[in-house]
């Protein structure tokens, strides 16, 4: 079974704090992500990505307007364990090695055991070898992706990933960009990826949303319809380098208007 | 060094041994030393010899081994009793949070009753045997396990929880999941400090008047001013605490536990309204005088001896005899007051002292450091006697008991809180070669702060265990002599308005350290007090 569930959020707005000293980090959204899509959102630091992505997740609830998975709303969707987020502090249990840690992703998302898809995963991260070390024995990179394997472990409908190649080097990065899309493209899962790189949301993703800076609303929506999958012939093209000079363009347009307004 | 390096035999053993071995004559250098101080002191009547006090051992092995099988017998069972409330306590507090500020209150309440005065009553309670003991012990340890355990179960970073809410799971699997692995390390703190205090517990059940144990031992040779014995009986006492706080340390060394981050954190919620502080106090008032009512009628207990709250405001306020009740009561809490505030004042200001003095010289510190710990876990009560012998039945006696008391636990808590200065920011100092009092002045005390606090919290039952048992074993004044005499007379409404007097001493003075140290955290460590 794999559900593509659209997410639909319709006037989503989000402030923290009490009213007079409040902040607004999302000003009102309105945006359909197909399911069965990955999409990518870009934009600058602080701009609101994370905070967007924890209420798909439902782990905030929006200061106004709605957002629903497929026919669900994102506390049911989590009820039934179809979510998995890769958070963007990996919040690894200290007191677990890599392995049970993955597993732990499954345990949780309430699926039967399977030692061989946790070794699998394991190893896809390039954490082979690794197994029985705890998150402390780590480094921050290595932290990041046994949190990308205990996303994946649960086979989520939705899957969220919020900047999940941060603190990996360049060579690393571009191996998991390659080798870990098959895993979520296979299920049709429904994902969103926050990252930094232009190159990287070009490569992954079927849509590009880059956020205005904080409150985070919608800048530019650009479609990328790159064939799948992305190898070396499609990343040599000149469509692909088309599309990321286009986003950082519209990044770089729409950073800085309030200093640029201020001065 | 290089030399020695070149020379000496390779290996971790033999480095051990090496070791141990400027230790072993330290130690025997002290032995001597206190020796020759005794000999030379003898006519003083005030410290026995390391030879007498093994001569007495040896003559009454027997004897002491039966007292200490039935006082450790008595503590293990506190010991578990007590800590078990104090985990059930902090589980009900975190799965119920609105009851936390109550439970608290009442805990730290029932925590400060003093031993010299729920000995005797639970003496009547129970009539012969064990009851008294084994109730003091846990008496003694459930606050001291509750506080960290609470902290620990709350200890986790957010992204745990959010970890187990993407994946729409119960507070349940959170509890098993994140609390309660995440609090392990905490209980075990808790164990460890209760280690200890659970025997301290069981002695002080004794006093009262058990068949057997420790305590009854110590108590005869206190009214027989018999040196030797007192004196064996303490360093009895203190080896077999120092035995159990390191046992525990090693049970938890062995499950591999990370030591907690933070020993005891200050009180939770950060803006409040006057009134709703207000309003929980009236409800802990309320709260507290339903349960103390309420046990004793639920229970039936005869009014003669179990003095309900409305006998205790007759016996002050509205009784013939209520305005010289008052003025004996009252003059003796003047009294303890005035010896127990400097004392508690003291043990802070020198072991915060102590704590930043030694970040400055830290070679210092890992001789001082380990000798603190084992001095920590030794029970007041058998080195009170020995205190005030020394230093007199005057003011100095009672105020170095108490200082001392709090010295050590403050100490260790201020060392853990400095400790505690993150890595990164030390660097930041090092970078620029700052001098290491400016970084102790701008780095490492806003770091303490938290953990002074929160021993400064931890001090105030401390200090009126000290006190009261100091002036009811050694000096005869105040109330802690006065609820001796009146336990012993059977003055009944005398003890309880001593009782309540305490408690509602013991509580003021708490909430008056937790205002302080709300203005200074809301300074210097905002984020230990948002949560
Ligand atoms: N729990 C919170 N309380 C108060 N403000 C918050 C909270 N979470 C986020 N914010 C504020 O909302 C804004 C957006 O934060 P968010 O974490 O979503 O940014 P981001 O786009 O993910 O940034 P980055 O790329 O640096 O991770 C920031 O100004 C932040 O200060
Ligand atoms: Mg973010």
């Amino acid at each position: 079974m794999s559900a593509r569930p659209d997410i639909r959020l319709t006037g989503v707005s989000k402030s923290f704090g009490a009213a007079q000293r409040s902040v607004e980090a999302v000003a009102s959204v309105d945006l359909t992500l197909a399911g069965g899509q990955m999409t990518a959102l870009v934009g600058p630091s602080g701009c609101g990505k994370s905070t967007l992505l924890r209420l798909i997740a439902g782990l905030d609830t929006p200061s106004t307007g709605t957002i629903t998975i497929g026919d669900e709303t994102p506390d049911t969707l989590r009820q039934r364990a179809g979510l998995a987020v890769a958070f963007q502090d990996p919040a690894l249990l200290p007191w677990r090695t890599v392995e049970s840690n993955v597993a732990l992703g499954r345990a949780l998302a309430r699926r039967p055991r399977d030692p061989d898809l946790v070794r699998d995963l394991i190893a896809r991260v390039g954490l082979s070898g690794f197994e029985q070390r705890r998150p402390a024995e780590l480094s921050g990179g290595m932290r990041q992706r046994a949190a990308i394997a205990r996303a994946l472990a649960g086979e989520p409908d939705l899957l969220l990933l919020d900047e999940p190649f941060a603190a990996v080097d360049a060579l690393t990065r571009d191996r998991l960009n390659a080798e870990l899309p098959p895993l979520w493209e296979a299920r049709g899962a429904t994902s969103v990826l926050v990252t930094h790189s232009v190159a990287e949301a070009v490569r992954l993703s079927d849509r590009i949303l880059v956020l205005t800076p904080r409150p985070a609303s919608v800048a530019a929506d650009i479609p990328v319809p790159l064939p799948h999958p992305r190898d070396a012939a499609v990343l040599a093209s000149d469509a692909y380098r088309d599309l990321c000079a286009k986003v950082t363009d519209a990044l770089r347009d729409h950073q800085f208007p309030e200093n640029l307004a201020a001065q | 060094m290089t030399m020695g390096d070149a020379t000496a035999p390779e290996g971790p053993a033999a480095q051990a041994r090496a070791k141990l071995l400027p230790k072993g004559v330290g130690l025997l250098l002290a032995l001597a030393a206190w020796e020759a101080v005794a000999r030379i002191t003898a006519g003083g009547f005030v410290i026995a010899a390391p030879s007498e006090i093994a001569f007495y051992i040896g003559a009454n092995t027997g004897l002491l081994l039966r007292a200490l099988g039935t006082t450790l017998w008595s503590a293990a069972q506190g010991f578990v009793w007590g800590n078990l409330a104090g985990v059930l306590l902090a589980l009900v507090a975190v799965l119920a949070p609105r009851s936390e500020r109550l439970l608290s209150t009442l805990a730290l309440l029932i925590f400060c009753l003093p031993l010299v005065a729920t000995g005797p009553i639970l003496r009547v309670l129970y009539g012969p045997g064990t009851g008294p003991q084994v109730t003091l012990a846990a008496l003694a340890v459930y606050y001291t396990t509750f506080l960290p355990v609470l902290v620990g179960l709350r200890a986790a970073p957010r992204g745990w929880f959010d970890l187990v809410r993407s994946y729409g799971r119960s507070r349940w699997t959170e509890m098993f999941q994140v609390r309660l692995p995440a609090a392990l390390p905490y209980v075990v703190a808790g164990l460890q400090i209760a280690a200890p205090a659970a025997f301290l517990g069981a002695m002080v059940g004794e006093f009262t008047g058990a068949e057997r144990g420790l305590g009854v031992l110590t108590v005869r040779a206190l009214r027989a001013l018999d040196l030797p014995a007192t004196w064996s009986i303490a360093a009895i006492a203190a080896g077999v605490s120092m035995l159990a706080f390191a046992g525990v340390g090693a049970l938890g060394r062995r499950l591999d536990l990370a030591p907690p981050e933070v020993l005891l954190a200050p009180p939770t919620d950060t803006r409040r309204r006057a009134w709703s502080g207000i309003a929980e106090a009236l409800l802990a008032a309320a709260v507290t005088l339903t349960v103390w009512k309420g046990s004793m009628e639920l229970f039936a207990l005869p009014r003669f001896f179990a003095k309900r709250p409305e006998d205790v405001w007759a016996y002050l306020v509205t009784s013939p005899g209520a305005e010289a009740q008052r003025a004996r009561l009252f003059g003796a809490l003047g009294e303890t007051l005035a010896l127990a505030g400097p004392g508690y004042l003291a043990g802070l200001v020198l072991g915060a002292g102590l704590a930043m003095g030694l970040t400055l010289r830290p070679r210092l510190a890992g001789a001082v450091i380990p000798v603190s710990i084992a001095l920590r876990s030794i029970p007041i009560v058998a080195t009170a006697p020995l205190i005030v012998w020394a230093l007199g039945r005057g003011a100095t006696g009672t105020i170095a008991v108490v200082a001392t008391m709090i010295f050590f636990p403050t100490l260790i808590a201020c060392q853990h809180g400095l400790a505690r200065t993150p890595r990164a920011v030390l660097d930041l100092f090092d970078v620029y070669a700052t001098g290491s009092l400016r970084r102790l002045a701008s780095a490492q005390l806003p770091a303490m702060l938290p953990a002074f606090f929160a021993s400064a919290r931890m001090a105030i039952p401390a200090a009126i265990l000290a006190v009261t048992t100091a002036e009811w074993l050694a000096t005869g004044r105040g109330i802690g002599a006065l609820m001796a005499t009146v336990a012993s007379t059977s003055d009944y409404g005398m003890l309880w308005s001593a009782i309540a007097l305490i408690g509602l001493a013991a509580v003021l003075a708490h909430a008056l350290v937790v205002a302080l140290e709300r203005i200074v955290l809301s300074r210097t460590s905002a984020e230990q007090l948002a949560r």
